[in-house]
Parts: structure tokens; sequence; C-alpha cells
């Protein structure tokens, strides 16, 4: 016999051993429909995690972004206190600090900047239009803000390096601000608001930002509540010139914690220490964002894992029972001429048809169970997720473990004594 | 064609070793039809099953158209029986899931018969015993006599050239018995060699020859 004769004689044997396996399952169908629920659940498990934290990485990157993924902010360290200093006041940058900053050779990395003036301490943060209030969080940025920033000006315009310059009583507002003083209907560009009393011109309206994720678990301000000024105005309504924060972006491919660094040491060593000062970076934020959902899905997987193994006891349990069972027949097949192999072969496929249709209902359940909770939570599902290949291979890896043990034992049982069996 | 040399076989019972087979020699031609008697206990089952190849010898040897049977392993043997033997059970010992004619077909599929074969050669060993309209019964729809009529299609559907009976006639009726032995019979003159163990004496008659055990020793030939 040629080996290209044998090899198809082996293949045909393979399916009539696969068959004579699914004849098998058919005769205890309740005891299999268990088993295969089993495996199910935890491929529906695995499935559910993936898409969850998937989608959850998605919803915290896109809300994360409303910051600009490559911003830096430098603040003086109000936490870090010497008792043996007397504490200076004022923020610890002024504009010539800026200005200092913008020249020198240390921040070459920072491809902009925008100084923020935050609030007017004393001074109401309600604005009026009208009849019309509402509160609002006040800046004074500069005009690469918007950009560091990743906001879009809908409506009217950004600020020009007039505006700054030339400290003009400009406003751009948020989308909740425009909402709440002039609603749906009226174009608020070109009207006069009312803060402080004092009046500003509003020029532009930014487009709305989802936070509410954020918001959700206490970080992040309202984004649609900011009503944005020259920096140069509102340090004039202050009488001032201190900057309470630098925001920058830094170039791409650049270590935002080392430039962010690099810009604080400057500014230390222009003061002669005299305050400390602390960066942020959005590179830590988003580090500290993935530790948490790599996190989340490690305690998942465990989960889900568990779950499979204990399908895969249950598969062990029932391969177990049936060689039990069906010793006899186990003999009267090895009388007929099946070999170790033929019978050790038709136990792995009823356990791994167990598990192969454990692992496709699994999907299924994962699927419809993804696509409700995504609709649900409202975050994007990618439809790519959901037929994942890894799993039902994972599926039918556990039923072949737990049923290899089953199934050798079948093979070995001599065929006198399989035939004895009562 | 088959030679059973000084064969010898212990069952290990607690502390004691029972010794079934004490040095048993048998010689049977092709197209012999043998009857093996004797009381329970005698050792007729394990002669039995030693000659079909299911069971191993302690010490003794064992030659089948001249090869050493005892020196096989276990694929071997597994073909050996495919190939060389049909069986047939006292409890018929029929796949209870498997219809008719999927349990005829079984030896067919170890051995490798493609499918296609396998059906009309299965159809037809069934046609020979008078089941041919019950090919898609499962077991518990034949009556014990039709069941051992399938059992007996399953037996020959692999064209083997030894049957081996083990007590056929025991779970049965008389008027299902002799239905029973008239197959045997028709398969003796197709010339199979038979080798049936039974402890009835109108059973036996059919055979040429009988071999009677007592204490695993062989006692006179008829």
């Amino acid at each position: 016999m040629n080996t290209e004769l044998a090899n198809r004689l082996r293949w045909r044997l393979w399916l009539d051993i696969g068959l004579q396996a699914w004849y098998s399952l058919g005769d205890r169908r309740f005891r299999t429909l268990l088993s295969v629920c089993g495996i199910a659940i935890g491929i529906a498990a695995v499935t559910l995690i993936d898409v969850v934290t998937h989608g959850g990485r998605q919803v915290v990157f896109s809300e994360l972004q409303t910051f600009g993924l490559r911003s830096v902010w430098i603040s003086r360290d109000r936490q870090l206190v010497n008792p043996h200093k007397q504490q200076r006041t004022g923020t610890g940058i002024d504009n010539a600090d800026y200005e200092a900053v913008r020249n020198s050779s240390c921040c070459t990395a920072f491809m902009r900047m925008s100084p923020m003036v935050l609030g007017v301490p004393g001074a109401s943060n309600v604005a009026r239009v009208g009849r019309r209030y509402s509160q609002v969080q006040l800046e004074g940025v500069n005009e690469d803000y918007i950009a560091i920033n990743n906001d879009h000006v809908v409506k009217g315009r950004a600020f020009t390096s007039v505006d700054i310059q030339r400290a003009r009583p400009v406003v751009i507002i948020g989308a909740k601000i425009r909402e709440e003083l002039f609603g749906p209907a009226v174009d608020p560009i070109g009207r006069e608001l009312i803060l402080d009393n004092r009046t500003f011109e509003v020029v532009g309206v930014l487009d709305k930002k989802d936070r509410s994720l954020l918001a959700s678990i206490g970080s992040g301000q309202d984004a649609n509540g900011r009503v944005l000024m020259p920096y140069t105005r509102v340090q004039a309504m202050l009488n001032s010139d201190q900057i309470d924060v630098l925001q920058a972006q830094v170039k791409e491919g650049v270590s935002a914690a080392a430039a962010a660094q690099s810009a604080a040491n400057f500014l230390r060593s222009r003061h002669r220490d005299a305050y400390p000062y602390r960066v942020d970076t959005m590179e830590q934020y988003v580090r500290t964002a993935n530790n948490i959902l790599d996190g989340v899905a490690v305690i998942g997987l465990i989960a889900a894992s568990v779950s499979l193994f204990v399908a895969g006891l249950g598969i062990l349990n029932i391969m177990s029972t049936a060689v039990l069972e069906r010793t006899r027949e186990i003999g009267v097949r090895k009388a007929m001429g099946g070999s170790e192999s033929d019978i050790l072969l038709q136990f792995l496929f009823e356990a791994g048809f167990i598990s192969l249709f454990g692992g496709v209902l699994g999907l299924l359940l994962g699927g419809i169970s993804s696509v409700v909770i995504a609709r649900a939570a409202n975050f994007p599902l990618d439809p790519g997720m959901l037929f994942n290949g890894v799993s039902l291979l994972v599926a039918v890896g556990v039923g072949l473990a737990a049923g290899l043990y089953p199934a050798y034992r079948a093979a070995h049982l001599r065929p006198v004594e399989a035939l004895r069996y009562e | 064609m088959i030679r059973l040399t000084e064969a010898c076989k212990r069952y290990r019972n607690g502390a004691t070793d029972i010794e079934i087979l004490r040095s048993v020699s048998v010689e049977i031609g092709a197209g012999e039809f043998v009857a093996i008697m004797g009381p329970s206990g005698s050792g007729k089952s394990t002669l039995m099953n030693v000659l079909g190849c299911l069971d191993t010898l302690d010490t003794g040897a064992y030659e089948l158209e001249g090869k050493r049977v005892d020196r096989m392993d276990a694929l071997s043997l597994a073909r050996l029986r495919n190939r060389k033997f049909g069986f047939v059970f006292q409890l018929f010992n029929l796949i209870p899931r498997l219809d008719a004619l999927r349990n005829v077909e079984l030896p067919m599929l170890y051995g490798g018969v493609p499918s296609a074969e396998r059906r009309l050669r299965a159809a037809a060993a069934l046609e020979r015993v008078g089941l041919g309209e019950r090919c898609h019964h499962v077991p518990s729809r034949l009556s014990g006599g039709q069941q051992q009529r399938v059992a007996i299609a399953r037996a020959v559907a692999n064209d083997p050239d030894i049957i081996i009976a083990d007590e056929p006639t025991g779970s049965l009726d008389s008027r299902s018995s002799d239905e029973i032995m008239k197959l045997f019979a028709d398969l003796h003159r197709q010339g199979k060699t038979i080798l049936m163990v039974t402890h009835e004496n109108d059973v036996a008659a059919h055979a040429q020859r009988i071999i009677r055990l007592r204490d695993g020793r062989i006692g006179e030939a008829a």
C-alpha cells in the first residue's frame, strides 16, 4: 500500500471515528448540553471581558484626549512646604518667567505653550446675559491654548495674538455656557456677557467635550463650563502679573516628563530655589489609566480562566463517567478491531465536540451580551473582537486536555476485561 | 490453522492465584466447526478469549497460520481481530445507540473500508440473516433472536476466516436458537472456521468436534 493511499485511509477513518463520537453524544443529550454550557459560559466571559476592557479603554482614552495627550502642566507645588523657610506668596511664575521659558534653550521640546490664569478670586464666577445666569470657570489663556487642549471653535473665531497683546475684553465660551446664557436659537457671536460687573464680547464657541466618565469618578472639571479670556485681560482684572499654571504641548517623540522637568528646573534656578514646582504630564495619567485598565483586564481574565477550568472539570467528569458506563462498548469496539488509537481518538473527539460547541455557543452568548452592554453603557464596539478565534482554540484545548485522561483510560482497557464488565 | 501449545493462564484472586488454563494444547484446522464444552469455571470462556486474541497467555505458544500471536503487540492484535475474527457474544453486545446497519458496519469501519462500500456490504449481510427490512432499527427495538442475527451479520461483515461464538444461544428461546444455529451451519458450509462455547448438548451436536474442558485441562474429545 503506498503512503498516499494509507493517508487517505487514515483521514477517512478519522472522519468515521468522529461520526461515532457524534452518535455517542446524541445519546446523552442532557449531560452533553450541561458540559457545553459550562464551556460556553467560560468563553462568553472571556469574550465579554475582552470587549468591555477594549471598549472601556477607548472610552477612557477618548476622554483623556480632551486634555491633549501631549500636554504638560507646570505649577507651584503647594503641598511641599519647608518649615524652616518662610512661605513666599505668589504662584512662582510671572510674565517674565513665561517669556524667559519661551526664549530659553531649556524648553525647545515645547511645541506650544500657554499661561493659565485661573479664575478671579473674590469676584463672582457667575456670568450674566440679560436675566440668564450661568456658573462659569474662567481661564485666562493665550492663542495656543485651544490647539494644546484639542479644542475646536465651532462658531466664531479663536483668539489672535492681537487679542492677547492688547488684553481685549473678549471671551470664547463653552457649549454649556452658550446653552445656558443664550439658548440654542440665538447666535451668541458678537453679543455681550457680564462677568464681575464688566462687559465682554463673545467671539467664539467651543465644541462640546465629553468627560462624563472622568466626571463620574470625580475628576476633570466640566470642560463645557469654561469661559476663555486673554490671560492678559484676566491679569489686568486682578492687577497682577502672576500665572497659575504653564501648560505646554511637547513635540512628538519627546519625553513629556523630561521636557516639563527641565522647564521646572529652569524656573527653580531663576527664582534661586524660592519655590518648589510640580509637573504633571498627560503621559503619566495615560500610563496610570493603562495600568488600571490592564489590572481590570487581568482580574477579569483570571475570573474567566477559573470558569473555564471548572468547565474543564465538568468535561473530565462527563468523560470519565462515559468511559465507565461504556466499558462494554469499548470492549466490543476492541473486539471488532478498534485499536488503542481508534478508541483514544473517539473519546477525544467527543470531548473536542463538547468544547467546540461550547466555544461557539460561548462566542454567540458573549457577542450578544457584549452588544447589549455596549449599547447600555454607550461605548464603541469593535465587531472584530466578537469573533475571537483564540478563545475558540482555548475552548477546544480545555476540552481536549480534560478528555485526555478518560480517553487514555478507555484506550488502554484490556478487551477481555472490558467485555466482562457489568 | 490454529495451534495452541502448553497454554497457561492464571488469575490473581486476592491472595491466591487461580489457574484457569493448565497446559492446554489444541489444534484446529481451517473450516472446522468445534464446540467447547465444560462446566462453569472450567476455563472454556478463557480459552475462547485467548483463541480470539482478546486475552493473552501467561506461558505457552499460540500460532495462527504459522505466526506467533503471543508475541504480538496491541496494535497487531487489534488488526488481527479485525481481519481474521468475527465475534458473537451471549449478550449480543450491540452498541445501543447505533442502528442495525451501523452496528454491522463497525468491523469494516475499523478495517478502513470506504463508507459507501461498507453500507452495501452491511445491508447485504443483514439481508442474508433475514433482517433486510430492519436495517434502521436500534437494538432495543429488536427481539433477542433478531439482535443475535444482527450480531452474526456483524461478525461476518468483514469476511473473517474464524467465527468465535461465546454461548450464542444462551439468552435465546429454543425457536430463536434453532434459527441462529441454522445460520452457523450455513457459515460452516461456506467454509468458515467456527469455534463455539456452549453448555447445551443439542447445540454442540452441530459441531464436528467437541473439546471438553474440566478444571483448566482438556478432557476426552468426542
